[in-house]
């Protein structure tokens, strides 16, 4: 346990995992993103039925775990037809799913916003999407920002998960030198310390959006 | 009920013939005519069949007890607040909704309700400054985006009316750098700026400080010396006395009693609003 020399040894080829982890994890934020704030836009302003179409879609994504999720598209897919590479199939996986909390981050922020304010907007004579534009979502964003960072933090952290279906990323190249040294403490302990940093400095950052949020500017 | 309905209505008509430029008042027409609104929400009917006009440069000043639906007309003018039934136009133009001539109405598309809200300037109890832009960005931001009125004009015109209001120096501060006057008065202005035709004031004093009430006031004594046509919801009975030309009372969702200032104030025909008076002024003798 003491000895480090396996760590050191595979160090490199861990920092290669964590690179394959930030790239996925960065390129799924993206959509995830854009669709959560699609869905947390058309949950305040759409009509009856979108509204409830996208409750049962925040429900599903939210009571099923991401790892069913992902073994289960892994089999689906092959069977529609989708001829998708591996890493975009878990790209789309990860951005659906984190995309129904996102909508839950946005609408919490655009709900949080004061009714005076739509009212003052309104007043001015400012069509609903100039209103959205300059008025709430400037407010609303800034709200969300603290959650949305600690957010992806989590997504960072649940891209281990594809490893089940044979992606390689960092927890991946953690189980392979682990299977070659045997020395699974010193491994993961580095595995570990890496998904830290990852997480740390986002949190760290998502702190810094946090006092800006609460000091105006 | 329908005898206080009546009676206010045709208050309403007569219109104020002292103001500047008011020559042949009986043959304009009102800048604001609400026609027969109610309003309830769930079992609480909280307008019945309200009727009043205003006329152009006139002032009028709404008061009555918490609850009396002051606040919630004002709303309606501009659709901030939807209504069961009835009509509103400003200078001659229908808001909101249009009669079909069968007794019926249909709403306007949300377009043209934005568009006329722009006619409509309305100053709120809580300022509802936007709070990420600055005083000088609060104002223009409507007259930019909205009238597309050239950005250097618009800031041209935003500095003028900061000087009107004695806060040439504040253009570049947040609103939370401000005070509860200053922010009541960038809320004027804020609206002025859209250059409506009617200005409406939801107690606007209520939320100040004692001490800052009069900054807000002066203000608004300035634009009704300027002609402005406006609708006052306050509490402040002397403000009342000194800027109406007319003042409507209303209790129970309806307009007990209208009237000029003195004859509202200290010769009022019905005992509600001699109650309302009384306990108002034995609250506020020191």
């Amino acid at each position: 346990m003491t000895n480090l020399n396996p760590l050191y040894h595979s160090f490199w080829y861990l920092l290669r995992g964590a690179g394959m982890t930030v790239l996925m994890a960065g390129v799924a934020i993206v959509p995830a993103t854009l669709f959560g704030m699609a869905l947390a836009l058309a949950q305040v302003f759409a009509g009856r039925v979108a509204q409830g179409a996208i409750v049962v879609y925040l429900f599903l994504m939210r009571g099923i775990p991401l790892l069913v999720l992902l073994t289960f598209a892994y089999y689906l897919l092959p069977l529609t037809g989708i001829d998708l590479p591996p890493f975009w199939g878990v790209v789309v996986v990860i951005s659906l799913y984190y995309a129904a909390f996102m909508c839950e981050v946005f609408r919490a922020g655009i709900l949080s916003l004061p009714i005076a304010q739509w009212d003052a907007a309104k007043s001015l004579g400012m069509p609903r999407g100039l209103m959205l534009r300059i008025v709430v979502l400037p407010q609303a964003l800034r709200l969300a920002a603290p959650p949305f960072v600690s957010l992806c933090a989590n997504l960072v952290k649940a891209t281990s998960l594809v490893s089940i279906v044979g992606l390689w990323e960092l927890t991946m190249a953690s189980r392979e030198i682990v299977e070659r040294t045997l020395a699974p403490f010193q491994i993961f302990l580095g595995a570990a310390a890496i998904y830290f940093c990852i997480c740390y400095s986002l949190a760290l950052y998502g702190r810094h959006l946090e006092r800006r949020v609460l000091h105006g500017h | 009920m329908v005898d206080t309905l009546n009676d206010a209505s045709s208050t309403a008509i007569d219109g104020p013939g002292d103001r500047p430029g008011d020559g042949a008042a009986g043959q304009r027409r009102p800048m604001l005519s609400i026609s027969g609104i109610s309003k309830r929400f769930g079992e609480h009917q909280v307008l019945r069949d309200v009727s009043l006009s205003v006329m152009p440069g006139e002032v009028v000043v709404v008061i009555g007890p918490s609850g009396s639906g002051k606040t919630t007309l004002l709303r309606c003018i501009n659709l901030l607040e939807d209504y069961d039934s009835g009509t509103v136009a400003v200078d001659g133009e229908p808001i909101g909704y249009r009669a079909d001539g069968s007794g019926g109405r249909t709403r306007l598309p949300e377009r043209a309700i934005a568009a006329s809200r722009e006619k409509i300037g309305i100053v709120f109890q809580s300022y509802n400054l936007f709070p990420h832009m600055n005083v000088l960005e609060n104002i223009v931001a409507a007259p930019v985006r909205v009238k597309h009125v050239p950005r250097a004009a618009a800031e041209a015109r935003a500095r003028e009316l900061l000087a009107m209001v004695g806060l040439s120096d504040k253009a570049a501060e947040l609103p939370v750098r401000l005070s509860g006057g200053q922010q009541q008065r960038v809320a004027i202005v804020r609206a002025l700026a859209m250059e409506p035709k009617i200005m409406l004031f939801d107690e606007v004093t209520s939320a100040l400080d004692p001490e800052l009430v009069g900054e807000v006031l002066a203000a608004m004594q300035q634009l009704a010396a300027q002609g402005m046509t406006m609708v006052v919801v306050t509490h402040e009975m002397s403000f009342a006395r000194d800027i109406a030309d007319r003042i409507v009372f209303m209790d129970g969702g309806v307009i007990v009693e209208a009237g000029k200032p003195e004859e509202i104030l200290f010769a009022p025909r019905t005992e509600r609003v001699r109650a309302f008076l009384k306990r108002y002024n034995d609250r506020y003798r020191l």
